[in-house]
């Protein structure tokens, strides 16, 4: 492999209709991605549920389910991470001040929309989760997750 | 093709009713588990299970629809328990808060000892 930490980058790039149910092809492909690289179980079950999440987030919220529209989710390999990057078309802005609050569910009891665990979970189950918006006008969000070798038997 | 379908499934075991649910829990389950849960209801049932399948997709949506079955359990003083459910989502429903109100066992037969000693009865 190359020093260069572009090259040494295998990135995975798909695009997704903007249709529910789509979000399977980006958890799945990242799942098989996360367990060639040597993931733990627990650590692919928490990006299935954390990649299913923003995917769903950017068909429903960013491109408002319009199928027409796309969402790109890029899958990059380094040595010691991974890195998920999925964007949306942005026919809706996420407010960046919601992506920071922890829902509390005897709020949600009250509430007629249980909704809006989403973002926290992808925060709680992801190593590092930034949002930002995309100069071309959609939502970006970018997720780590590192890759821990077991203790022993370190090569 | 992608749209997978939640196969609901409702039977008796000693005093409780067992709610299966067999495939993913996700927006597309809405009609189907509200549905269930009503015609427990109208039943008159008092102890609930759900009972999941280990290793199915339950996302935020479906999450936000359990949500509410609980929060009507509560209103109509009813138990409920899960089961089935994989680790990692009986983590989430851990983290998410669920879990204060519908106890976690690892299978049917756990949680249908744990209702016997609350009292269900055949």
């Amino acid at each position: 492999m190359s020093d260069v930490e572009g090259a040494t980058g295998q990135v995975i790039e798909l695009r997704l209709p903007s249709r529910l149910g789509y979000e399977r092809i980006a958890m799945d492909t990242a799942a098989a991605l996360a367990r060639r690289m040597g993931f733990a179980d627990e650590r692919i079950d928490a990006l299935r549920t954390a990649i299913g999440e923003a995917v769903t987030n950017a068909i429903e919220h960013g491109n408002q389910a319009d199928a027409a529209m796309k969402v790109v989710v890029v899958l990059t390999v380094r040595p010691d991470e991974l890195i998920i990057s999925v964007s949306d078309q942005g026919r809706r802005a996420l407010e960046l001040e919601r992506t920071r609050t922890r829902p509390h569910i005897a709020d949600a009891f009250q509430r007629a929309d249980k909704g809006g665990w989403g973002i926290w979970l992808m925060r709680e189950l992801m190593d590092e989760v930034e949002f930002t918006l995309a100069p071309g006008g959609g939502n970006q969000v970018r997720m780590v997750v590192h890759l821990e070798r077991s203790p022993v038997g370190d090569q | 093709m992608l749209e997978d379908e939640l196969t609901v499934n409702i039977r008796h075991r000693d005093g409780v009713a067992i709610i299966d649910l067999i495939g993913d829990v996700t927006t597309f389950a809405e009609e189907k588990i509200n549905g269930a849960y009503r015609q427990v209801t109208a039943r008159g049932d008092r102890f609930i299970l759900l009972n999941f399948r280990q290793n199915d997709y339950i996302n935020s949506a479906g999450i936000a629809i359990l949500i509410g079955i609980v929060t009507e359990v509560n209103q109509n003083g009813q138990k409920l328990a899960v089961s089935g459910l994989s680790p990692h989502f009986q983590k989430i429903f851990r983290m998410v808060g669920l879990a204060q109100y519908a106890e976690i066992y690892q299978t049917e037969e756990d949680a249908l000892s744990a209702f016997k000693r609350l009292g269900a009865v055949e």
